[in-house]
């Protein structure tokens, strides 16, 4: 298996591609993203079990040229958003170069030690998948313990509240919302220019922490996820107030796949759900 | 802003359950109105005149009016507004008659209510803006799709009057199933030659450009401004050089493999044919399914006879594409083929009635081509099997129509009259012959239709039992018909020599394709669906593409020739001015926020979503928005809602007039 830092120095160096988008180390030891500019650059390149960032968020964040190309340091779950958004017209399939890396897990903040509890739900549904859309492929998968899905006993508990017992629930989870919208800004999904909470004319979303405000923006935010929350579970990540987000994006994603056989960001050319109509669609929910 | 408020009480109406009166009074008050009033018929001259003189005298910028539903009277109030100088979309209208006052019987209750549905418009009036109606320039060419005889009488209208016409067949005829029939009820006058002149007439119009076996590849565009891609197909003779003499056709070796569509398959063609004699163009086609040539590469005989070299073996299809401001839609209709059950279709068929098993079990069609001079038989009565000729003859009525067990619920409306027809032909020509007719009822109405009937029954001698036939078999060479005369309560059964079925009339298979093409709305069936039954019968619910004939419903030649006259006037109202105008009404993108997702784009229904570039003075690319064409959209706000970022507005219905519309009422 070559090694991700060769290839990097490659692409850099035959100028395929202007940048690299991956992972670095900082001088606390910590992982971070990291672009890679240069050949040099490629040496601070790293992967490992704190490689938890989703770096397709930049693909959109970054504008890259019209004929311009950029490499992408990717996992298998990054990997679906990046498809996700070239199903969604925000970049070409030829603007991006995905070095797939094959992963064994990654934990939940980048600070914590590689141990069972700590490893992220996702990986428990993703163990040994290698990279499904790529141009290289680096590092070796290894076996991992797996963890425990602590979310389905949670999501299965709430399936059986009474509805004025979900609202109580989700009523003390919103409070706790800040309105930082680091959910949004570290969302790859969440590309618009100018987003809804942005918009004053009318204001669709009130902007200060108070409870309609907080319900507004989490619910419209979970419903512009519907057929389009790819899974990476970095919403939640970023929370800085541990707003479970991902027990709304992952119930959403269960729906669409039970309604419509439907999974965001898994073939580049299949249509959206939201922007396809199929006359065999299962309509139970509407009668 | 000046706003005034104008409640009606449309007689009794509204004001039965709404006290107009106290409305207006409680209107007044509210902030931003500056007049309101209330007046038995808003809608009349006197009431139009209260809100011009109102305007006038406290110079109002906005109009709301609590009436009826803005469906009825919306321009009526539009028109008073701008004829006193306020821009017609200042104007609101509160619906207090479907909305209130018809559903609600306790005053106090639909009083509080008329006043907040007056509230709530005069809330979104503050928001809405003078807009101007939209004008697109008009295409002065129509395309009709069909060429039967619904799209042969839709085009000559149109081109006698003087505007260029594209009349696209899909067969290698113009002439549809009309030129298939013997003679025509109720006057029996021959089919042909009543069909062949206007066919002929077609053929030498200036203004009529014809395309037989051609089908419509691609329809974009608008109303007016349509761009058509049709397919010609190849037909594998050079239709530019061929004379029509028909050697080729006659020396063609073979003869007997393929069925002839014209004759409903009680004949034979050859592989090189032309389907009638008076076929318009009389150019042969080569069916590629049955030749020699393209299945073994040899023969080439219809080329070798050819003296002008017309054959061309390699031929491709060819595209053509035309600038069309309206489209009539003329695709006509097929027999329900009872034999078989389609595949995948929710219709039973009729399998206990043996056609396509029992030789002389024939349909309609197929007795039109038996009584016909120019068929297999020359006009003589013969039976397919033996070619003798029948003396007992069972006509079964409702074959697959009024039936939602076995076939389609509705009625195919021509099969009492085409049957009255062939039993009064057959008895015409087979003198000692006996006719049977198994009916439901005898439905026939139409100028001179009852008359017919009664001169089968009367005057010719055919037998009709009003009751269904549960069976037909072959026993001893005669067909048993099992039936019931329901009006003598008996069982009957005949045993006839041949039976004809009249079987329902289906729409086209292809006719649900051709309206997805257009982008009009097809029924169950497969029928095209009007706008409105009665006051819209032939426009669809895209501008611009009207109906002719059997299409949109079974109907008769008179019922289609009208049908595609009026479809023709449709066109030609079009065509009567320059520029088009319409509702300005639609949606538009805000290109500074549009993250360019195109969610809008697969969601429209009218394709009116385009994509747009945005460059910089350099010209390198900045993104791609999305990009509303204005002469396709219909309004609908579909893409409104779903835009992810709120960056599509529908004007006229901006999401700041619905938030102050909602605002109001909440309180919020």
């Amino acid at each position: 298996m070559p090694d991700l830092i060769e290839i990097a120095k490659g692409l850099l160096e035959s100028k395929e591609v202007s940048f690299i988008i991956g992972y670095t180390k900082d001088r606390f030891g910590r992982v971070k993203p990291y672009i890679a500019k240069s050949v040099e650059d490629a040496n601070n390149l790293m992967f490992d079990h704190h490689s938890i960032h989703n770096l397709a968020v930049y693909l959109t964040r970054l504008k890259i040229p019209e004929n311009g190309r950029v490499g992408i340091v990717a996992k298998s779950c990054d990997i679906k958003a990046i498809i996700a958004l070239i199903q969604e017209n925000q970049i070409k399939r030829e603007q991006v170069y995905i070095i797939g890396m094959n992963c064994s897990g990654v934990v939940t903040h980048s600070t914590d030690e590689w141990k069972k509890e700590n490893i992220q739900i996702k990986c428990k549904y993703c163990a040994d998948k290698a990279p499904m859309l790529y141009d290289a492929v680096a590092g070796t998968a290894e076996p991992f313990e797996q963890p425990d899905d602590t979310q389905e006993v949670l999501m299965q508990k709430l399936e059986t509240m009474s509805s004025a017992e979900r609202w109580d629930f989700w009523a003390k989870e919103f409070e706790k919302c800040i309105k930082c919208y680091a959910c949004r800004q570290v969302c790859p999904m969440c590309y618009c220019e100018q987003c809804l909470a942005e918009k004053n004319q009318p204001q669709w979303i009130t902007t200060s922490p108070t409870p309609a405000g907080n319900f507004s923006w989490n619910i419209i935010k979970a419903f512009h996820m519907a057929g389009r929350c790819v899974g990476c579970h970095e919403c939640e990540r970023a929370c800085p107030m541990g707003i479970p987000l991902t027990l709304l994006t992952r119930k959403m994603g269960m729906v669409a796949g039970k309604e419509f056989n439907y999974r965001h960001g898994m073939a580049i050319d299949q249509p959206t759900l939201v922007g396809s109509y199929n006359f065999n669609d299962n309509e139970d929910f509407i009668k | 802003m000046k706003i005034g408020v104008f409640v009606c009480y449309c007689g009794e109406n509204i004001g039965r359950t709404v006290d107009c009166a106290a409305v207006a009074k409680e209107l007044s008050a509210y902030p931003g109105v500056a007049h309101a009033e209330a007046y038995k018929y808003m809608c009349s001259d006197p009431g139009q005149n209260l809100i011009k003189q109102a305007i006038k005298e406290k110079n109002l910028d906005a109009v709301v009016v609590g009436s009826c539903s803005p469906h009825m009277h919306e321009k009526t109030f539009r028109k008073a507004c701008a004829s006193a100088g306020v821009n017609p979309y200042m104007v609101e209208i509160a619906n207090l008659r479907e909305h209130c006052s018809w559903i609600h019987d306790d005053i106090p209750s639909a009083t509080a209510k008329a006043i907040d549905l007056v509230r709530i418009a005069v809330e979104k009036v503050k928001y809405n803006e003078p807009l101007q109606t939209i004008q697109v320039p008009v295409t002065k060419r129509a395309l009709v799709i069909g060429g039967g005889i619904a799209g042969i009488q839709s085009a000559l209208d149109i081109a006698n009057a003087g505007f260029p016409v594209v009349l696209v067949e899909k067969e290698p005829s113009i002439g549809g199933h009309m030129s298939q029939l013997s003679e025509t009820f109720p006057t029996l006058d021959c089919s042909q030659c009543i069909l062949t002149p206007r066919m002929v007439e077609v053929y030498q119009h200036s203004n009529i450009t014809l395309l037989t076996y051609s089908e419509v590849e691609k329809v974009e565009g608008f109303i007016g401004n349509f761009k058509v891609t049709v397919r010609k197909k190849a037909r594998s003779v050079k239709d530019e050089v061929c004379t029509g003499c028909g050697l080729c056709v006659q020396n063609c070796p073979i003869k007997k493999k393929a069925q002839s569509e014209f004759d409903e398959s009680l004949t034979t063609r050859p592989a090189i044919y032309v389907p009638f004699p008076q076929a318009v163009p009389n150019i042969p086609v080569i069916d590629r399914s049955v030749c020699t040539y393209y299945k073994t590469g040899k023969c080439q005989m219809c080329k070798k006879v050819c003296g002008r070299e017309a054959i061309d073996f390699e031929q491709q299809d060819t595209f053509l594409t035309f600038d069309i401001g309206a489209i009539i839609a003329a695709t006509g209709y097929k027999l329900y083929k009872i034999d078989k059950k389609p595949e995948g279709h929710i219709y039973k068929g009729y399998g206990e009635y043996g056609y396509g098993e029992l030789k002389d079990v024939i349909d309609g069609l197929q007795f039109e081509r038996i009584a016909s001079a120019s068929g297999p038989t020359s006009g003589e009565i013969l039976r397919p099997s033996d070619k003798k000729e029948p003396k007992k003859v069972v006509f079964v009525q409702c074959v697959g129509s009024r039936d939602e067990s076995k076939g389609f619920s509705y009625c195919s409306k021509i099969c009492c009259m085409y049957t009255a027809k062939h039993a009064m032909l057959y008895k015409h020509k087979v003198h000692d012959g006996e006719a049977y007719v198994f009916y439901m009822d005898i439905r026939s109405n139409g100028k001179g239709y009852d008359e017919f009937v009664r001169r089968a029954i009367e005057e010719d001698g055919v037998k009709y039992i009003r009751g269904r036939v549960s069976k037909i078999y072959e026993e001893n060479g005669k067909y048993i018909v099992k039936g019931e005369d329901t009006i003598a309560g008996v069982r009957m059964e005949i045993d006839a020599d041949m039976v004809v079925l009249a079987t329902a009339m289906i729409p086209q298979p292809e006719n649900s394709k051709v309206a997805q093409l257009l982008g009009i709305p097809y029924d169950k069936h497969g029928f095209m669906q009007e706008v409105h039954p009665k006051l819209r019968p032939v426009e669809t619910s895209t501008g611009g593409i009207f109906l002719a004939g059997a299409c949109h419903s079974p109907r008769d030649i008179p019922e289609s020739v009208a049908m595609a006259s009026a479809a023709a006037a449709k066109a030609m109202v079009l065509f009567g001015s320059d520029i088009l105008e319409r509702e300005p009404v639609v949606a538009k993108v805000e290109a500074s926020t549009c993250a360019g997702c195109f969610y809008c784009q697969k969601v429209c229904a009218y394709s009116a979503i385009e994509r747009k570039e945005i460059r910089d003075r350099q010209g390198n690319l900045i993104k791609v928005v999305a990009y509303v064409n204005a002469g396709l959209c219909q309004g609908c706000g579909t893409c409104n809602a779903t835009c992810p970022s709120k960056s599509v507005e529908l004007i006229g219905f901006r999401d700041e007039q619905i938030f102050a519309e909602i605002q109001s009422l909440s309180g919020f």
